[in-house]
Order: C-alpha cells, then structure tokens, then sequence
C-alpha cells in the first residue's frame, strides 16, 4: 500500500470520528434535563413567553435535524456562538485560555520527551548502573505525586521560601501587554513561567524515561546490535541505533500526550493561578454556559483525533514495515 | 605462523550462585586461506568461543586463562577502542539469524555502507558504489540497495550479510550458523556462494555449525567440541571418514544421510554435562557406552590417532568403538524388528479429497464495492493425502510450501476453504459436530517448539491429564493413563516427571511430554509439524523412534511434517513432496528417494548435505526463488526455475498422475531420468553466464 493511499485512509477515518464524537457532544447536551433557560424562569427573572423567544432567537424551537446540521456546520468553520453567561463571542474566552495552557504545557512536554527519553535511552543501556536506579525513582516519585503538590512544594521553596520567584498569576498585577508577542515574549512573563513548566516538566518526566528505558532494554539483547557492534560501531553509535529503534512507543505516547494538552491541567492552572483552559472550561461547566462548554469539549476531540492521525503518520514513516501492513 | 591462534583458551559466564564454564582449554589455529570448522551441539561451546574472537562476549562472560592471537596480536589484550579498528576490518562476522540481524530500520544498503565509512575515510557515493559490488558478488540486485531488511527473504538476507561482510575484504571471515533455518535448497546456494566469494578474496573461515553434512563438505580442518572441550580435532575427512573419538561417532550417527531408509535412527542418550563446575573427568563419560572408571577420573588428552587429535582414554578401540556404535543397542536403544511392519495394508485413517486452504488478500474498500476478485494465497490447492493405519506418511517441502497449513487443516485448527477430509471414513465435519471432543479424541497435534507448546505454571501431571479431564474421564482413569502414557514416551520412572515443570526438563523431555499429552487419549491419527526440528540432533532420533514405535505398537496413523528429507526418510514410510501448496510428487519413500521423477523433488534431495567426506557432492544451484504465492505463473508452479520446462509446462498445469507407477506419482510431464545431466549440470551452467559478467568488475575498495 503506497503512503499516499495510507494516509487518505487515516485522514478518513480521523474525519469519520470527528463527526461521531460531535454527534455525541450535540446529543449529550440535548439530553440534559433542563435548559439553561428554565432556570431563568424559575427564578423569575423571565416570564415563559419571553423564554420563548429567547429560544426562538438561539434557534431552539426549530427541528431537532436543523438544530443538528446548523450546529455540525458552525462547528466545522469554528463559529462556537456567543457565551451564555458573558455576553461574548465564546471564541473570545477559549481561544486566549487555550493559548496561555499551550505556551505552557506544550514546550514543557517537548522539553521532558527528549530529555527524558534520551536519559532514559542511557539509562536501559546501562542497566544496572546507579543512574537506571536513582532516574527510575526520581522520575517515579515525581510521577506519582500529583502535580499540584509538586507545584505546591516549588512554590513553598522559590517563592515563600528563597523569594526568588513569583507565586501567582502569568504576569504581574501591575502588567497589562497587548498583544501575544508583548505577553509571552517579557521577563516578567519568564519569571512567572518558571514554576509552572518545571511542575510540568518533572510530572512528565517519569514516563517517557520508563518507555525509553524499557525498549532499549527490549532491544539490548537483539542480533542486529550485535552485528552493529561486529562492525566496529562505538558504544555511542550502537546506543543510537538502539534508541533509534525505539522510537515507535515514544512517538506515540508523545503524540497522545499532546491532544491531550487541549484539556489543561486543571490543578496546576489553579494553584498557579494560570489563566489557561482548563479553569475556563470548570468555570463554563459551573455556570452552565454550554456554548463554551460545546466548543471547549470539540476542541478537545479534535485535539485528541488529530494528534492520533499524526501518530499514525509517523509510525509510518519511522517504521518501514508498517506502511506494508494493514494498520 | 597462523593467521588464528586459539591457545587453551577457558571461558566461563558469571551466573548468580554458579559460573558455567562454557569452554574449557580449547586450542586451534586457522591458516591463512584455511577454511576451519567448529562442530558440535548446543551448549558446546562454539559460539562463545567465536563470540571471544572478536570480543563480542556477553557482559557476565570472561575469558579466565589462555589466549587468541590474530596475526601475531594479542586480542585479548585489546581496548574497546582497538576492538573497535580490529572488527570488520580484519575479521568479519556472519550472524546466525539473518532474519533478526539486520536492523529494521535502516535500508541494507545504509548498513553496508556505515560498515565501509566506520572504517574508511571515503565519499558516501564511493561507498555506495562497493555496496553495489559486494551486492553484486553475492548475487543481489544492486538496484535494491535501498530496501529495507523485511522486504528480503531468509535467503537473501543471510546473502546480504555476507555482502556486508565483503565490504571491507576482512583476513577472517566468522561464519556463525550461517544456513541454520534455511531450506536445503537455499543453504546449499549460500554455502557455494560463500565459499566461491571466500577463494576469491583469499580470506580464511571459522565456520560454527552442527550440521556435519555442512563441514564435511567445506571446512579442511575441523575441531568436533562438546561441552566446552575439543573432543576431535584435525583433517576433516579423517575426522568423519572414521571417527576415532565416541562422541563424534554418536554425532556421526546421529545425522542420517539421505539415503539411509528403514534403519534405526540412532541417538545418544542422556543430555548435556553439568558446567557449573569445572569438568574432571571426561565431559561425554555420562552418556558413552564405552566409558570406565578411568574416563570418571580425567578427561583425556588429545593424543594423536591416525592423523588426527582425539580426547579418549581408548583411541586403540576406535575401529572396534565404530563398529560396535553402529549398532542401536550399544546406545541403550531398543532394536526394532523392522520386518513387523505392516505399513500401508491397514485400514485408511485420513483421507483427503481436493483439500484447499485459500487466504484472501486484503484489498481496498472501494475494489471490494466494485466487486473486484480478490487475490488469494493458495497455500493448500487440491490436496489429495491418504494414510493407513500404522502408517507414517511424510511431508516435505521448503518453507512456505503450505506444508504447515495443511497439517493445521487436517487437524481443523484452522477451517479449510474447500474440499473433503474424512477420518476413518466419516467427514470432519460430521465429527466436529456440536462439539469439538469427538473429533480431538481421534486426531492430536504435536507442535514444532517444545519451549512455546507447554504451559509453563502447568506441571506435567497436569499437562498431560488435561486432554483427559476435557473428554470428561474419571480421576482413577486418568491417573493410570498418565502414568502409562509417560513412561510409553521413555519418561521412566513416570514419577521422577510427574511433579516437574516443563522449565525444569531438557529440550528433548518437553517434546517427549508434548507427545505423550497427544497420545493420552490414544488417538487414530497423529499429525506431526517439525517435532524435532528445535531439538539437537543427538536427540532427534530419540523423537524419531518413539514415533515409529508408537506407529506400529498402537497403529497410529501419523502425518510427518518436515523440511528435513534425511530424517523423513528414515522414519516415513510413504513421503509426499509439497511445492507452493500442491503436491508435485508422492510414492513409497525409497521410491521417491531413490529415483524421483519431479524435477523439484530431484534438486531437494540433492541438497542435502552428506556427511561422508568422500562423496564428492555437486550443489545445487538452483535459479531463483520460489515465485510470489499470490502471483503464481499459469501451468506448472516449478516451470519458472525448471531447466527442463517446455511450452506445454508453461501452458497446463500437470496432473499429480503425469507419472504414475505402482503408487509413485508425480506431477510432472517430463518426469527426470538422470538427475546429474538433466538438472545439476544444467544450473551449474545457467549460474556460469550469470557470474562471468558479474566476475569481471572485482573489487576495487
């Protein structure tokens, strides 16, 4: 099968379950007991006529087929609607949130998978050795403790503590940037950065370091290094061709990781106080402002379903016998 | 002075509680241009101590005393960094398994050439214009230099291996296994290749292999090696012309040749030494018939006997040795009255009729919607198989002949796609019925790898009472056919074996209770898929016998799958050769092996190796592989690689009863008469032309 037909077959099925998993979201929603209108009128700030043409005007009084394609067809040219509860256009709230959460998580995450996945490499090549012992269980601690008391520990140290950081907040109360390149790109915004992404950083760390470790172990004993070490190669050159081998795992749990990004991390954006998208979509849930919860929810799906066609990808391009299989 | 100098060299691997000597004071010296073979069974030794050759030992494995000299240099003295500078580019390595050795994530051509620039200081594209002639020398298309490994077969990738090992035009070449799990077809070509290749250049070899039929036809000097001690040692045609020493005439024994029908196989009992502690007396003593009190107290010198060095404290018996070796009983084998044998008068057991197993290729979506036919791989087409009762019948043929599939389908593991299988004259599918218990009850299966068959947390008891407890026996029953059958099998005392967990037997104890869990329910047929082809070879025959036993003792019917002809010979009493899922020729064994008439079964046999240095064998040079099982030619299957095909073999596809005598039949309208003239000389000649063009252009790296 050639890359091509490979790829327009993944490319469908990405597309075909976008579309199942925004008919789940469409049907979820509507099968909730109240609106959020019935709430308005209970606590008689409406009367029923008026809530009638409330959902007159957002269109809920048409058949539940044209609600469904005009909100399939919003969807795909990301018009989210207006929020509920804030008066404005929902893009307006989910885009910055899901930049703050990306600028945050995301280099952390391509930080940790090569640092860690090249520790972890070493680490399985030298099995045994004090470095695979203590790597395993530090990462392993930092793993299992959750983040936000990892998060809690830095803040005790670098801000109470030695006061040399920040404790709350992307930037300083006293700051007001205009722009992405003037927010992002401050030292006031590093200063506050820090924290977060090394929170991050450490949480992550454990994983790509077990996978790492755990393949070339897998690979170690294999005949091809040992005809590569017949030939002369360096130990070096012998444990890059060992993590060369090991890619598939990484770059899959890489790529999962990452459509997993577009939900945030609630805990950490709460206890640093970061404006990023996972406090945006729990405020949207506790207020019941479903437009921004739809849209939010969407993204995520995409986010996942996306990432997935791209691990696809690279697994075929990495391996050279997957294009040949039926995957 | 040698090229090789191996002088008393120990090897012991670290193991937690004890050390395993693997090797134990072997010398040997390889002259320049010698080809130098390493002989012997698993656990002897031989890998280890080429592994130490070129320091490619496992972390926990040192060499403690001795030492390896490569032109005059110390190796064992070296630095990682000169192992380095030494590897490949004076001594080169071919892996045994070439189907794990290449990296699967590097195009062939990318590996040869990382093999060149590690050590050359050369321009990417002169090194890819010697992979393409090394590619050349081996008989690859150098056009495919950019494939990766999985898009070779077996055989081809073994050959670029030995491309690989070209690249640099190394003093040594370390051949370790090279054609283990290769067809005789196959190994037969790379053998020749690399034994043309390595005159060429004027290399020397180390060849490690157990097969003796390989080193008695390649190597000018041989060390036979058993648990870790040189046990014979000198000229190979001495060596396995008249063996002095008792294990090698155990070993000699043990490896059939082609020809020999009907006899006895012969195997040597007992296993391997226990090398956790360094050996004192003779390491073979516990399984020698000769051995004595003084063989307990040391192990023998090697003294010179007729030419050669032999380690026995007996070498002035070894004339009587041989003689007396030759017969089963001098190795605790009970003879077989070979007259009793009521082969092929019996009632027939299994028979089937037209017998298909298609496998649909996948396809597109869309091709199916358009109602496109789908491709089929035809790996069982129109089978026609019969057995009687006591009845061996074998079935050979290369790898990827169907030859698996089709005992998997008589055994309905997996669902045929057309035609008939009757049982004792009822359908298969009358027996399967409701439930499968019937039909188990009649028919077992005996699989390939003894290590993968059995339940590892499973104990024997519980191993083989479980068919029983399934076909819903009570518990006293089951107790005494467990017993019965286990000691049937050679496990005796049953109750040394009951309460043993399979990780706690030798090779050939796991295969022998995989045979007895098949036989508990005394089954009419027994289907057998390569049962002994994991096993060494001493221990073979031991499978070999029981089977022929159980044949005649119980009546059995039994289907013997296997792509060796030297054990199927002894042991079949019909045998049917399968190519690309059809049988091209089938008839009473010494029928087919004496005078076979498909052009296909001809070159098989001739492949085989023998064992006696004297017989001066042709190869078989067979032209190409067997084609695409998807994309088969019209007309005769083999027509494509047959020197003797003609339109009409091209045109129709022959009936097995082209050539039919006295039940010997065979697919083929031109059956062979004269298997040298009409097919050896003819590929032989074939491969001239092809090389002379190739020859010209020799290396110039």
């Amino acid at each position: 099968m050639s890359f091509r037909r490979f790829l327009i077959k993944r490319t469908v099925i990405a597309a075909l379950l976008t579309l199942i998993a925004v008919s789940i979201i469409f049907a979820t929603l509507r099968l909730l007991p109240a609106d959020p209108f019935s709430a308005l009128v209970a606590s008689g700030s409406l009367t029923p006529e008026e809530v009638e043409q409330v959902r007159a005007m957002y269109g809920l009084d048409d058949p539940i087929y044209v609600q469904y394609l005009r909100y399939v067809e919003n969807l795909f040219t990301f018009e989210f609607g207006i929020s509920l509860t804030q008066q404005r256009p929902v893009g307006e709230i989910i885009v910055p949130a899901l930049v703050n959460t990306l600028v945050l998580l995301l280099p952390a995450l391509v930080v940790t998978a090569i640092l860690s996945s090249l520790a972890g490499m070493y680490a399985g090549w030298n099995r045994g050795s004090w470095f695979e012992q203590s790597s395993i269980v530090a990462t392993t601690v930092f793993r299992a403790t959750p983040i936000f008391v990892t998060g809690i520990f830095l803040l005790i140290i670098f801000s109470y503590g030695l006061g040399w950081l920040p404790a709350f907040g992307m930037r300083s109360p006293l700051a007001n940037p205009q722009g992405y390149v003037a927010t992002y790109a401050s030292v006031d915004f590093l200063r506050h950065y820090i924290l977060p992404f090394t929170a991050t950083v450490l949480f992550y760390s454990g994983d790509f370091l077990m996978l790492a470790r755990n393949s070339v172990v897998e690979r170690k004993g294999s005949e091809f290094l040992m005809l590569h070490r017949a030939k002369g190669l360096s130990e070096m050159e012998q444990l890059g061709r060992a993590g060369r081998n090991s890619l598939l795992p990484l770059v899959t749990y890489f790529a999962l990781r990452t459509g997993m990004l577009f939900q945030g991390v609630i805990t950490l954006e709460v206890v640093f106080a970061w404006p990023g998208i996972g406090r945006a979509l729990v405020q949207a849930i506790l207020n019941q402002d479903y437009p921004t919860v739809q849209a939010a929810v969407f993204i995520m799906a995409l986010a996942v379903i996306v990432m997935n066609l791209t691990a696809d990808l690279a697994y075929a391009k990495l391996d050279p016998t997957v294009e040949t299989g039926d995957v | 002075m040698s090229l090789l100098e191996v002088d008393d060299v120990k090897i012991a691997y670290r193991m937690p509680g004890d050390d395993v000597h693997a090797v134990n004071g072997v010398s040997f010296s390889i002259d320049e241009g010698d080809n130098y073979g390493l002989v012997g069974e698993s656990g002897c030794g031989k890998s280890t101590l080429a592994k130490s050759v070129l320091g490619l030992l496992d972390d926990n494995g040192e060499v403690r005393r001795g030492s390896v000299r490569f032109d005059g240099r110390d190796l064992l003295d070296l630095s990682e960094r000169e192992w380095q500078s030494v590897r490949w580019e004076d001594i080169a390595y071919i892996p045994q398994s070439a189907m794990d050795s290449l990296d699967p994530v590097m195009t062939v051509g990318a590996q040869i050439r990382q093999a060149i620039r590690k050590h050359r200081d050369v321009s990417k594209a002169t090194a890819n214009e010697r992979v393409a002639e090394v590619f050349e020398m081996v008989g690859l298309d150098p056009d495919r230099t950019g494939n990766y490994p999985h898009q070779f077969s077996g055989g081809m990738r073994q050959r670029v291996t030995i491309a690989m090992a070209l690249a640099l035009d190394p003093d040594l070449l370390i051949a370790d296994e090279p054609t283990t799990g290769l067809d005789v077809i196959v190994q037969d070509k790379i053998v020749d290749k690399l034994i043309e290749i390595q005159e060429e250049i004027g290399s020397s070899l180390l060849l490690i292999t157990h097969d003796v039929g390989v080193v008695a036809e390649t190597c000018d000097e041989t060390s036979v090696l058993y648990g870790g001690k040189v046990m014979e040692q000198g000229d190979t045609d001495r060596i396995f012309g008249a063996p002095t020493n008792p294990y090698t005439i155990g070993l000699k024994n043990a490896f059939p040749e082609v020809d020999q029908f009907d006899e006895q196989a012969i195997s040597i009992p007992g296993s391997l030494p226990d090398l956790t502690r360094e050996p004192t007396g003779c390491v073979f003593r516990n399984r020698c018939p000769f051995a004595t009190e003084e063989c307990e107290g040391s192990h023998p010198a090697l003294v010179e006997v007729d030419g050669r060095l032999s380690a026995c404290h007996y070498t002035d018996r070894a004339d009587e040795m041989r003689a007396e070796a030759a017969d089963p009983a001098t190795w605790g084998i009970d003879v077989r009255d070979e007259g009793d044998r009521t082969a092929g008068v019996g009632n027939a057991i299994l028979e089937t009729r037209d017998l298909e197993k298609w496998f649909r290729q996948p396809q597109g979506i869309l091709d199916d919607l358009r109602g496109v036919d789908p491709d089929y791989v035809k790996a069982v087409n129109g089978v026609d198989l019969s057995v009687r009762e006591g009845e061996i019948v074998g079935v050979a043929g290369e790898s990827g002949c169907g030859k698996s599939t089709l005992a998997e389908v008589i055994a309905a593991l997996q669902d045929r796609t057309g035609g008939e299988i009757l049982i004792e004259g009822t359908p298969v599918d009358e027996l399967l019925g409701e439930d499968t218990k019937e039909f188990r009850s009649r028919v077992q299966f005996i699989f390939q790898d003894p290590f993968d068959s059995l339940n590892p947390r499973q104990r024997v008891r519980a191993a083989v009472s479980e068919p029983l407890k399934i076909q819903g026996h009570d518990a006293e029953t089951i107790d005494r056919r467990v017993r019965r059958t286990v000691e049937d099998v050679g496990l005796r005392p049953a109750e040394k074996y009951l309460d043993q967990l399979p990780t706690q037997l030798s090779g050939g104890e796991r295969q022998r209770v995989a045979i007895a869990q098949a036989l508990v329910l005394d089954p009419t047929l027994l289907i057998c898929d390569e049962p002994a082809s994991m096993l060494d070879v001493s221990l073979k025959a031991n499978i070999l016998n029981i089977l022929r036993e159980k044949a005649d003792e119980r009546d059995i019917g039994i289907v013997y799958i296997s792509h060796d002809l030297a054990s199927l010979t002894q042991i079949a009493d019909r045998l049917a050769v399968m190519y690309l899922g059809r049988i091209a020729e089938v008839g009473a064994t010494e029928d087919v092996v004496t005078a076979p008439k498909h052009p296909y079964t001809a070159s098989l046999l001739a492949a085989s190796p023998k064992t006696d240095p004297a017989v001066d064998r042709r190869r078989v040079l067979l032209p190409g592989e067997p084609p695409n099982p998807v994309d088969l030619p019209g007309g005769c299957n083999f027509a494509p690689r047959c020197p003797k095909a003609e339109e009409t073999c091209r045109g129709e596809e022959p009936e097995r009863s082209a050539f039919a005598d006295d039940g010997h039949e065979a697919a083929c309208y031109f059956p062979v008469e004269d298997v040298e003239t009409e097919l050896l000389e003819r590929y032989a000649a074939a491969r001239e032309e092809e090389v002379g063009e190739v020859v010209e252009d020799g290396p110039t790296l």
